[in-house]
C-alpha cells in the first residue's frame, strides 16, 4: 500500500500517458485518454478520493517495479505488446487495485467535454434541460387490457 | 390541495430561487414534553408527523441528517456522474458523510443502501410506487411458509390510498396483475421508446406487462414540477418532480406544527421504570447530549436503523434491548434480491431518456406456481440506461473492456442498454441479522450495525429463474447481447423485517397498529415491522402501514396527549 504522502513525479506522469493509451486506446483520428492529456485532470480527482489515489498510486508502484519490464530497460522501453502484457499481469497481481486504476481512467476520460461530443452526449448535465419523451399514448395498453385478472384472492 | 408553506430564497451556489427548509424548522421551539416524538424524517416518519400534527398532536422529530435544498443535488452539475459515485453514493460506507453511520456488511451477501436526511432514502430513491397483493398478507395460509401479516390488504387499501394523494402518483387502472384500486390523481410517465418496445415483446409471448406506478408528477402537481425526463431520479430531483418526503409530507407537517430537529442523533430511549417510553436522548450537532422528553415514541429508522437503536436503549427494564422481550428485534432482516439482466438493442438509440427507473412491470411470475423449483416469486422492472460514465464502470455488470476492444464494446453498450431487473421474494429468517458491532462506531461512538444475511436456497432458484425468463424477452425484444447479474450486490435497498408485527408477543415486536407489544406507548412504523417482503418496492406499502398506525393513536390514544 502506497504511502498517503507519496507523490506523483515527472516519470511518473509519462508512465501515466502511455498506460492511460493503453487503457483507452485512440479511436481513428481522436486521441486516447493519454493524448488527450488528461492526466491532471486524473491526478486532480484521485486527490479529491483516497481511495482513487490509493488505487492509482498502487499501480504505478507496480508497473515501476515490475522486474520483467526493467530488465527491459522500464516499462517504456517495451513494445506495445509487452507493455499490455506487464499491465495484465498488474491486473491478475493486484486485481482491487487495478480496477480503481480503471476506474480512475474512466472517470476522467467519460467526464470530459471532448469525449462526450465524441460519443453523442448532449455534452451538458442532465437538468436543467432535461429530455424529451413521445407523450404517453393510453392505446398500447389495448391487448393488455383484455387479460383476465390473474391475482390471488386472499380470503 | 397542499399548498408548501416554505418561502423562498436565493441560493447563492446557484444563483437561482430554490426552497430553503431550514428557514421553516430554524429557530422552532419544540414542547418540553412532546405528545409524539418520531426518530428518523424518512418515508414513514414524515408520513406519521404530518398525521399525528393534523389530529392536534404536538409532534417533535429527530433527524441524525439535515435538509437538503434540491437545487444542489448534482444532476445539475457537469461532475454528475462523479459526485453520484461518490458524495451522493447510494452505500453509506462510500458516501461517509458525517451524519451517516457506517455499517459493516462483510458478512451480508447484500450491501445495505440507505440515505441520512430530513426526506430520508426518498432523496435518492427511484419513486417507483406498487403495491403489495393482497396474497403478499396471506403467505403462510396460501403457501404454508412464514407467517401471515395481522392485516389484510384491504385493511390497507385506504391508506394506500391517501399515500397516493400525499405522495403523488402517476399510473393507470385496470392492471390484470392487482386488484382494482383507485384512479391515481396523475396519468403515467412516457414509456419512452425502450418501454415500447419491450411492452411489444413481452406482449409476443403473453406475458403480463404494465406501466409502474411512480411518485414522479408526469404532470404538475401539488405546486410541484412536472418530470422533464432527466433520467437519473436516484440523485435526488431539482425539480421536485420525483417526490421525496422533505417535498411532500414535510411542508404540511410543518405547516401544522410539527417541529423537526436536523442533526440530531438518537443514541437510546429513555424509558420509566414502568418500561414505558419517557423521550429519547441525543447528541446535537455540537456532539453535546440533550434529551426530549415526550409521552409517546415513534421509531422511524427503517430495517438497519431501528433494530440498531432498539439494541442500543438498553435498561433495567428491558435488559436485551427495547422491546425485545421476543428476542427477535434485529432478526429476520429482509432484503429483496435483485437479478439485473441487461441487453443491448442496436436499433434502439438514446435509452438514457426518461425516468432511469421505472419504465414498466411485469408480474408474469408473481406468485407461487407448484410448477417451479421455488415458493413465491418475482417481479421485473424495465430499468434505463445510464450516462457515458456509468456506462463505461458497468454499474451491475462487469466494465467495459479496456485495451484494443475498448471503444467498440463501449459502443454496444452506450444508449443501448435495457436492464430487467428481476425484484424477489425474499422470505424471512431468524439468522438474518441487524446486531451492534463490537468494534465499528460512528461519529458520535455509537455502536455501528453489524448486518449478516445468506440468501436462502429459495431465492437462489428465484433469481436464477428471473435471469433465464429476462433473456428470453430482451432476446424477443431484439438484444443482440445479454449481459446477466444473478445478485446484485449493492442492491439492499429495502430493508425489511427487523422488528415484526404479529399478534403474538412470543413471535414479534408489535402488534397490527406497530405499538409494541412490551410497552403501549412506542410505535414502530417502517420496514422493520414487514412479516413478509412481497416481490415489490417496499415504501408505498411502509408509508400506509405508518398512516394506519397514525390513526389509531389519533382515535384511540388520545391519552397520549398533554
Amino acid at each position: 500500500m502506497p504511502t498517503s504522502d507519496r507523490q506523483i513525479t515527472h516519470t511518473d506522469r509519462v508512465l501515466l500517458a502511455r498506460v492511460m493509451d493503453l487503457i483507452i486506446p485512440s479511436d481513428g483520428d481522436f486521441p486516447g485518454a493519454g493524448g488527450l492529456e488528461l492526466a491532471k485532470d486524473l491526478e486532480r480527482a484521485s486527490q479529491r478520493y483516497g481511495r482513487l489515489r490509493s488505487g492509482l498510486l498502487s499501480v504505478l508502484d507496480a508497473l515501476s517495479l515490475d522486474i520483467a519490464s526493467r530488465i527491459e530497460g522500464g516499462f517504456a522501453a517495451l513494445d506495445e505488446e509487452r507493455q499490455i502484457a506487464s499491465l495484465k499481469t498488474v491486473e491478475a497481481d493486484l486485481p482491487d487495485q487495478f480496477a480503481v486504476f480503471v476506474e480512475l481512467i474512466y472517470e476522467t476520460y467519460y467526464t470530459d467535454d471532448r469525449v462526450h461530443s465524441r460519443i453523442g452526449w448532449a455534452g451538458r448535465p442532465p437538468q436543467p434541460e432535461g429530455f424529451d419523451l413521445e407523450p404517453w399514448d393510453p392505446s398500447i395498453l389495448e391487448t393488455a387490457r383484455k387479460r383476465e385478472p390473474f391475482w390471488r384472492g386472499a380470503s | 390541495m397542499i399548498e408548501p408553506p416554505i418561502p423562498e430564497i436565493q441560493d447563492e451556489q446557484n444563483s437561482q430561487t430554490v426552497i430553503a427548509p431550514e428557514i421553516v424548522t430554524e429557530g422552532q421551539s419544540p414542547p418540553d414534553v412532546a405528545d409524539v416524538l418520531i426518530v428518523g424524517a424518512g418515508a414513514s416518519g414524515a408520513a406519521v408527523a404530518w398525521r399525528l400534527a393534523q389530529a392536534g398532536f404536538s409532534v417533535v422529530c429527530l433527524e441524525q441528517g439535515r435538509w437538503i435544498n434540491p437545487a444542489l443535488y448534482p444532476t445539475k452539475d457537469r461532475n454528475w456522474e462523479i459526485l453520484g459515485r461518490h458524495e451522493w453514493n447510494w452505500d453509506p460506507n462510500k458516501r461517509g458523510r458525517p451524519e451517516d453511520y457506517p455499517v459493516n456488511d462483510s458478512e451480508s451477501a447484500i450491501t445495505p443502501l440507505m440515505f441520512a436526511a430530513v426526506g430520508g432514502s426518498t432523496i435518492h430513491w427511484t419513486a417507483h410506487a406498487p403495491r403489495l397483493h393482497p396474497s403478499d398478507f396471506r403467505v403462510k395460509s396460501l403457501d404454508g411458509v412464514a407467517d401471515d401479516w395481522p392485516f389484510t390488504y384491504e385493511d390497507l387499501e385506504p391508506y394506500y390510498d391517501l399515500n397516493d394523494l400525499m405522495m403523488g402518483c402517476s399510473g393507470i387502472s385496470g392492471d390484470p396483475a392487482g386488484p382494482p384500486r383507485s384512479p391515481r390523481p396523475m396519468p403515467p410517465v412516457p414509456l419512452g421508446e425502450d418501454g415500447k418496445r419491450m411492452a411489444a415483446a413481452f406482449e409476443r409471448l403473453d406475458w403480463h406487462w404494465w406501466p409502474s406506478d411512480n411518485y414522479i408528477n408526469s404532470v404538475a402537481y401539488q405546486g410541484r414540477d412536472a418530470c422533464n425526463y432527466c433520467g437519473p431520479v436516484g440523485f435526488g430531483c431539482t425539480r421536485k418532480a420525483k417526490s421525496s418526503t422533505d417535498v411532500t409530507y414535510w411542508p404540511e407537517a410543518i405547516r401544522l406544527g410539527a417541529v423537526v430537529k436536523t442533526h440530531a442523533r438518537v443514541s437510546e430511549i429513555t424509558v420509566g421504570s414502568d418500561g414505558r417510553a419517557t423521550g429519547a436522548n441525543y447528541f446535537d450537532r455540537d456532539g453535546a447530549i440533550q434529551h426530549q422528553a415526550a409521552r409517546s415514541v415513534v421509531v422511524a429508522g427503517n430495517g438497519v436503523g431501528t433494530p440498531r437503536l432498539l439494541l442500543m436503549s438498553k435498561s433495567d427494564a428491558h435488559p436485551n434491548g427495547l422491546v425485545n422481550s421476543s428476542g427477535l428485534v434485529g432478526k429476520n432482516l429482509m432484503f429483496h434480491p435483485y437479478s439485473i439482466t441487461s441487453g443491448l438493442i442496436p436499433d434502439l438509440s438514446e435509452t438514457w431518456k426518461g425516468p432511469m427507473g421505472n419504465i414498466l412491470m411485469c408480474q408474469e411470475f408473481y406468485e407461487t406456481d407448484s410448477r417451479r423449483d421455488f415458493v413465491r416469486g418475482y417481479a421485473y422492472q424495465l430499468n434505463r440506461g445510464t450516462g457515458p460514465l456509468a456506462t463505461a464502470l458497468g454499474g451491475p455488470h462487469e466494465p467495459v473492456q479496456w485495451g484494443a476492444r475498448h471503444h467498440e464494446d463501449f459502443a454496444e453498450r452506450f444508449g443501448h442498454i435495457v436492464t430487467m431487473a428481476g425484484i424477489g421474494e425474499d422470505l424471512p429468517e431468524e439468522h438474518n441479522t441487524v446486531t451492534l458491532d463490537k468494534q465499528l462506531t460512528d461519529g458520535n461512538g455509537l455502536p455501528a450495525p453489524k448486518v449478516t444475511y445468506t440468501l436462502s436456497d429459495n431465492s437462489r432458484r428465484l433469481m436464477d429463474h428471473s435471469v433465464k425468463m429476462a433473456t428470453r424477452v430482451l432476446e424477443e425484444a431484439g438484444a443482440t447481447r445479454v449481459m446477466a447479474n444473478p445478485l446484485l450486490r449493492a442492491g439492499g435497498w429495502h430493508l425489511m423485517g427487523t422488528a415484526r408485527m404479529g399478534d403474538d408477543p412470543e413471535r414479534s415486536v408489535v402488534n397490527q397498529w406497530c405499538q409494541a407489544h412490551d410497552a403501549d406507548n412506542i410505535f414502530i412504523v417502517d420496514g422493520s415491522v414487514f412479516v413478509t417482503a412481497g416481490a415489490v418496492n417496499p415504501t408505498p406499502t411502509l408509508q400506509a402501514i405508518a398512516l394506519r398506525a397514525a390513526d389509531y393513536i389519533a382515535h384511540e390514544r388520545d391519552d397520549l396527549k398533554g
